[in-house]
C-alpha cells in the first residue's frame, strides 16, 4: 500500500492521473469486450453524429478509474465498488484526468473502508464522469 | 415526445428477466487482453494462476454471459451509468458464472433528453462455490434525440 493509503483521512486528494484513451485503447475494448458500437472505431460513423472524432466508450472510463485506485492502493487492499456515471463523451486522442478525493473512512463488517468521490476532466476542465468508489483495506 | 407512459405491462414483466448461467475461466491470457486494454501494450506480466487479477478484468468476462434484449421504446440509446461491485479482489484461473438480469424499468418526463426511458441490467458474477463475487451495473436510457435539449450535464 502506498504511503498515502495507509494513513488515510478525509478530505485527502489521490494524486491525479492524466490518461490519454486513444483509438487503439478504444478498438481493444471492443475486441476485450466483443461490443463493436461504429463511432468507437469509425470517425466517419462518429462526424455522422455529430461529434469531432470516435468517442471513447464509457465502460473504459470505468476500468480506468479503477486502474488508477487500484495501482494507488498497491497490495494494501482492493476496491469494493466503483461507479462512474457518464456526464459528457471523451473523444479519443485527448487527455482526460482523473481525479478523487477521500468522502469517508469507516470501520464495516470489521474492515476498514474508504468512499471516494471520483471525477474524470476532460481538456476544458469539464467533468465527463462523475463517480465513486469504495475501497477495503487488507487487514 | 409520448404523452403517456411506454413502459407497458408487457415491458415492466421484463424486470427481473434472468439468463441462464453460463460458466467461463478468467485465464491468465484474458487478464492479458485487459491489462493490454487498460494499461497499454507495454505492462508488466499478467499475474500467475492462483494470483489478485486486477479488477478490471472483469471487462474481460463481459461478453460470455447471455444478454437480455432490450425492447427498442425510443430511437436512441445512451449508456448512463456503470459500475462494478467486487466481493472479493478476482484470482487468475477461476471458474465464474454468470448471469444476466434486468434489475429495473423506470422513466422520466421531461428534463435534456425529453421523455426518457432507464434499463439496468445486472450481471451477477459467482465463484464454483455458488459464492458471489462481483457484479457489474449499467444503466442504459433509451430517448428521442430530437426531443434533446444542447449542452451541459445532464
Amino acid at each position: 500500500m502506498s504511503a498515502a493509503a495507509a494513513s488515510l483521512r478525509e478530505g485527502d486528494e489521490l494524486p491525479p492521473v492524466t490518461i490519454t484513451p486513444d483509438l487503439a485503447m478504444a478498438i481493444r475494448y471492443c475486441g476485450l469486450t466483443w461490443v463493436f458500437v461504429p463511432f468507437f472505431y469509425d470517425v466517419e460513423a462518429a462526424r455522422a453524429q455529430g461529434m469531432p472524432g470516435t468517442l471513447v466508450p464509457g465502460p473504459i472510463k470505468l476500468g480506468l478509474i479503477e486502474r488508477v485506485i487500484e495501482e494507488w492502493l498497491g497490495d494494501g487492499g482492493f476496491v469494493r465498488h466503483v461507479r462512474a456515471a457518464h456526464r459528457r463523451p471523451d473523444i479519443t486522442g485527448r487527455p482526460i484526468t482523473i481525479h478523487g478525493r477521500v468522502a469517508r473512512v469507516f470501520e464495516e463488517d470489521g474492515k476498514r473502508r474508504a468512499d471516494l468521490e471520483i471525477i474524470i476532466q476532460n481538456v476544458q476542465g469539464e467533468p465527463s464522469v462523475r463517480g465513486f468508489a469504495t475501497i477495503e483495506f487488507f487487514a | 415526445m409520448p404523452e403517456s407512459s411506454l413502459i407497458t405491462d408487457d415491458v415492466r414483466s421484463l424486470v427481473g428477466t434472468a439468463t441462464a448461467p453460463v460458466r467461463a475461466q478468467l485465464s491468465r491470457r484474458a487478464v492479458e487482453r485487459a491489462m493490454d486494454t487498460f494499461l497499454g501494450m507495454r505492462h508488466p506480466p499478467a499475474p500467475e494462476e492462483g494470483q489478485r487479477a486486477p479488477g478490471y478484468a472483469l471487462a474481460a468476462l463481459e461478453p460470455e454471459p447471455e444478454r437480455v434484449e432490450l425492447p427498442n421504446l425510443m430511437p436512441n440509446s445512451l449508456l448512463i451509468s456503470n459500475e462494478w461491485q467486487f466481493e472479493r479482489p478476482l484470482v487468475v484461473g477461476e471458474e465464474i458464472s454468470m448471469v444476466t438480469r434486468i434489475s429495473d424499468i423506470n422513466e422520466r418526463f421531461g428534463g435534456r433528453f425529453g421523455y426518457s426511458i432507464y434499463f439496468r441490467s445486472d450481471v451477477e458474477f459467482s465463484d464454483a462455490s455458488g459464492a458471489l463475487v462481483a457484479r457489474s451495473v449499467r444503466t442504459m436510457m433509451q430517448y428521442d434525440a430530437a426531443d434533446a435539449r444542447e449542452g451541459g450535464e445532464e
